[in-house]
């Protein structure tokens, strides 16, 4: 590890359908919002790293361009970091290594979509190769839903106790959003509701599913030095880690995922976690599908793999459990995806600096965070501590 | 910087067109890369890629799509997009960290299978005031150059000699896309695309991937006798609306100031010994050059007249042919890069310069008129 770097405060839009603003006004509040957390100006930034999705989402390419003014990168040098669904961690880890490396000790990174005004499922159809994949893997469900299928068949989960634990983290996530000012989906769920609701892909009912959103999410990162002028409480970076795997999806494991098991690993190691489960305070997984969430807790190391879902209904990851994920409602009630993975660092950046509000996991000290993207081939995590 | 980083080895491949798939492409300048470099795949740390899903033949999320090709395979690895000097900067960034002592930057852009620039580069634009009225990059150039010559009394002539230079020099570059000998005459008369500038004055579309691996102090000497060491870097961003902007005072003297003051460079023109620039259009050359300090304001029409830029002159620029020789959009930068360190070395074949090349500038241009520049300074 290099220099030590902080997180110094984070801002988010109201993420939502927000036909109410332009897409650089929706930037606009994100960053307002960071300047106004951290008590920095716009001055005080030395960079700024950028990212999204790809340019089909909204129909305009090479966003830093458009944004330039709104990510307040005029006149100053710039990172454009992509990698498709963990966009919004690898722009954390950008700002992180960018920081860490000395060449700047205040970098601004800024992920944002606003999918309402785009078709985020046949974008997603054009992430697959042209001739091989595209034609039968239309869109996420249809991956995910293999995934989870293919795991719980290979540790003989009973379908009906993955179908149980699936619903109570959906009715936990979406109670956990009433508590989130920013998050966008709000409705009380019973378990029999996430159970009955129509089908998306199955196993993969409606309220298994995250929502299309609208959000933008600016997090400041800094060196030592400044992170202990400016801020009380910064939430050290402890870990990075990253992996990706090849394209053609059915060539790798997905249940025993290699490249979220190598980005954990990595990350724990910088961190000196050896039993996460007992480590972690919390963790902001990137969660869209429920039964996917389930995935991560074993690939992550939380648990042993095909245990999770007996976990889940014990309610060890839920809010007042062992180790609580998705306080914030998680992306299975907020995906805005360029910034999705960046909320996740700023939400566990808010809980390590207890800042987290209404749902603030009392004193979290170690947090994790986590975006996964591409064809099920790219998973980042990032640990964030109250303690340098 | 108080750390080296070393470039330790540089790879390309680029042209028209060909028949191998990007891939095929992808995987060659990386497995070539490694093997100048003797380091096996599994000892490399990190790969840092650039493509851009727009230049990309119609796929979206491209690192989703070559991943594998470029080394990466279950490796810490990550994108980025639009300029492949920033995949240097953040590959050298990657390195300072402590993280890695080798570090892969790769830019990929198969030209042939996109449809053309502009069509792409109108998706620049902000959906509501420029788009309907069809700007593109081409177009901001043109306004642009317009601009120049009126400002300063630059000649259509002028410009033109700088399309006349390149493409010439391209003809010792077996890597170059167009090449020929041409006149001021040939390139005038070329298709008027917009209004002033003419099809010869305007960077072609190409294939082109490029490898650079980068590696610590330590690391790069073991792997090579010939290190070329990363010395500054400087980048700037400007405003969005064309409007905004005085396109004739961006933000390149930015970018090379901080290049400059990070290199320890007071006088470009007497300590730079080569420059290899990203000129989508002629004419930009002449501008860029005054903004990177190697003449004063105004005086790109003169410099280009007093042959200093000749591959033979005193201050060569683009001895490779630059990008009106060849332009894979999304890797143009590092491939000013590659060509940059293998004048250093004196390892450019036939368009090697005869000067001595002690230091080199790359630069990397993309947006409208210039809205985004990085600056890099390599030394032996």
């Amino acid at each position: 590890m290099g220099r030590a770097v902080a997180i110094i405060g984070a801002g988010q839009s109201r993420h939502g359908k927000r036909m109410d603003v332009c897409y650089p006004d929706l930037i606009r509040e994100a960053v307002l919002a960071v300047f106004e957390d951290t008590g920095l100006t716009p001055d005080d930034i030395e960079g700024v790293v950028s990212g999204t999705m790809p340019s089909m989402m909204e129909g305009v390419a090479m966003t830093h361009f458009y944004f330039a003014d709104a990510i307040q990168a005029v006149g100053k040098p710039i990172l454009k970091t992509e990698t498709c669904g963990s966009t919004g961690v690898s722009i954390a880890h950008t700002a992180y290594y960018w920081v860490s490396s000395g060449m700047a000790d205040v970098i601004m990174a800024v992920g944002h979509e606003k999918m309402n005004e785009g078709d985020s499922q046949a974008t997603m159809t054009t992430v697959m190769d042209p001739f091989y994949q595209r034609y039968f893997l239309s869109g996420a469900p249809g991956v995910f839903s293999m995934q989870s299928q293919g795991w719980s068949v290979r540790f003989n989960i009973p379908e009906q106790k993955v179908r149980e634990a699936a619903a109570l983290i959906s009715v936990s996530h979406h109670d956990s959003a009433f508590d989130n000012p920013y998050a966008h989906v709000k409705v009380r769920l019973t378990i029999d509701d996430v159970k009955n609701a129509k089908i998306i892909t199955y196993p993969i009912r409606l309220y298994d599913v995250c929502p299309n959103s609208d959000g933008a999410c600016a997090v400041i990162f800094a060196s030592e030095q400044v992170a202990k002028r400016v801020c009380k409480t910064p939430a050290w970076v402890k870990g990075v880690g990253y992996r990706g795997e090849e394209q053609f999806f059915g060539d790798s494991d997905k249940a025993v995922w290699p490249s979220a098991v190598g980005a954990a690993k990595e990350a724990y190691e910088q961190a000196g976690i050896i039993n996460p489960r007992r480590e972690l305070d919390v963790a902001e997984l990137y969660n869209p599908f429920t039964y996917q969430e389930m995935l991560f807790y074993e690939c992550f190391g939380f648990c042993d793999f095909g245990q999770a879902p007996d976990l889940v209904l014990k309610g060890v990851f839920g809010r007042k459990g062992e180790l609580p994920c998705a306080p914030s409602g998680g992306v299975l009630c907020t995906n805005p995806i360029g910034a999705t993975g960046l909320i996740r660092v700023a939400e566990a950046a808010m809980q390590v600096m207890g800042k987290a509000g209404d749902h603030q996991i009392p004193g979290a000290k170690m947090a994790l965070a986590h975006a996964m993207g591409g064809i099920d081939q790219f998973n980042g995590v990032l640990i964030l501590g109250s303690e340098l | 910087m108080t750390m080296k980083v070393g470039i330790v080895a540089v790879a390309q491949i680029s042209g028209p067109d060909s028949k191998d798939n990007f891939y095929d492409q992808a995987y060659r300048v990386t497995k070539e890369v490694l093997d100048k470099a003797g380091l096996k795949r599994e000892e490399l740390g990190t790969v840092v890629s650039t493509a851009s899903d727009v230049f990309h033949g119609g796929i979206s999320c491209a690192n989703a799509y070559y991943w594998e090709s470029v080394g990466a395979f279950l490796k810490n690895g990550t994108r980025q997009d639009g300029e492949s000097i920033f995949a240097l900067s953040y590959a050298a960034m990657r390195i300072l960290s402590g993280h890695y002592d080798t570090a892969l930057a790769v830019g990929l852009c198969k030209g042939s299978e996109n449809p053309e620039n502009d069509t792409i580069t109108q998706f620049f634009t902000d959906p509501f005031y420029q788009r309907p009225i069809g700007v593109n990059e081409t177009m901001a150039a043109a306004l642009q150059m317009r601009q120049y010559m009126e400002r300063y009394g630059v000649s259509e002539e002028q410009c033109a000699k700088v399309a006349v230079k390149n493409l010439g020099n391209a003809l010792w570059n077996p890597y170059a896309h167009r090449k020929g000998r041409y006149t001021v005459d040939d390139i005038l008369k070329s298709k008027r695309i917009i209004d002033p500038l003419t099809e010869w004055q305007c960077a072609p579309k190409s294939e082109g991937m490029v490898a650079v691996l980068l590696a610590s102090e330590d690391k790069a000497r073991k792997l090579t006798g010939k290190p070329v060491w990363l010395k500054g870097y400087g980048c700037s961003l400007d405003a969005f609306y064309l409007g905004d902007r005085d396109l004739l005072k961006g933000q390149l003297k930015n970018a090379s100031a901080v290049a400059y003051k990070m290199a320890g460079i007071r006088d470009p023109r007497k300590e730079i010994d080569l420059a290899e620039i990203s000129e989508p259009y002629a004419f930009q050359e002449l501008l860029w050059c005054e903004q990177l300090g190697f003449c004063g304001e105004g005086e790109g029409g003169t410099l280009i007249d007093s042959m200093a830029t000749q591959m033979n002159g005193d201050m060569p620029v683009n001895p490779s042919g630059g990008l009106l020789a060849t332009n894979p959009y999304v890797s143009r930068g590092l491939q000013r890069v590659a060509e940059a360190v293998l004048q250093i070395r004196g390892q450019a074949g036939e368009r090697q310069v005869d000067r001595e090349v002690n230091t080199a500038l790359a630069h990397g241009t993309h947006g409208f008129a210039g809205q985004c520049h990085a600056v890099v300074i390599l030394g032996r």
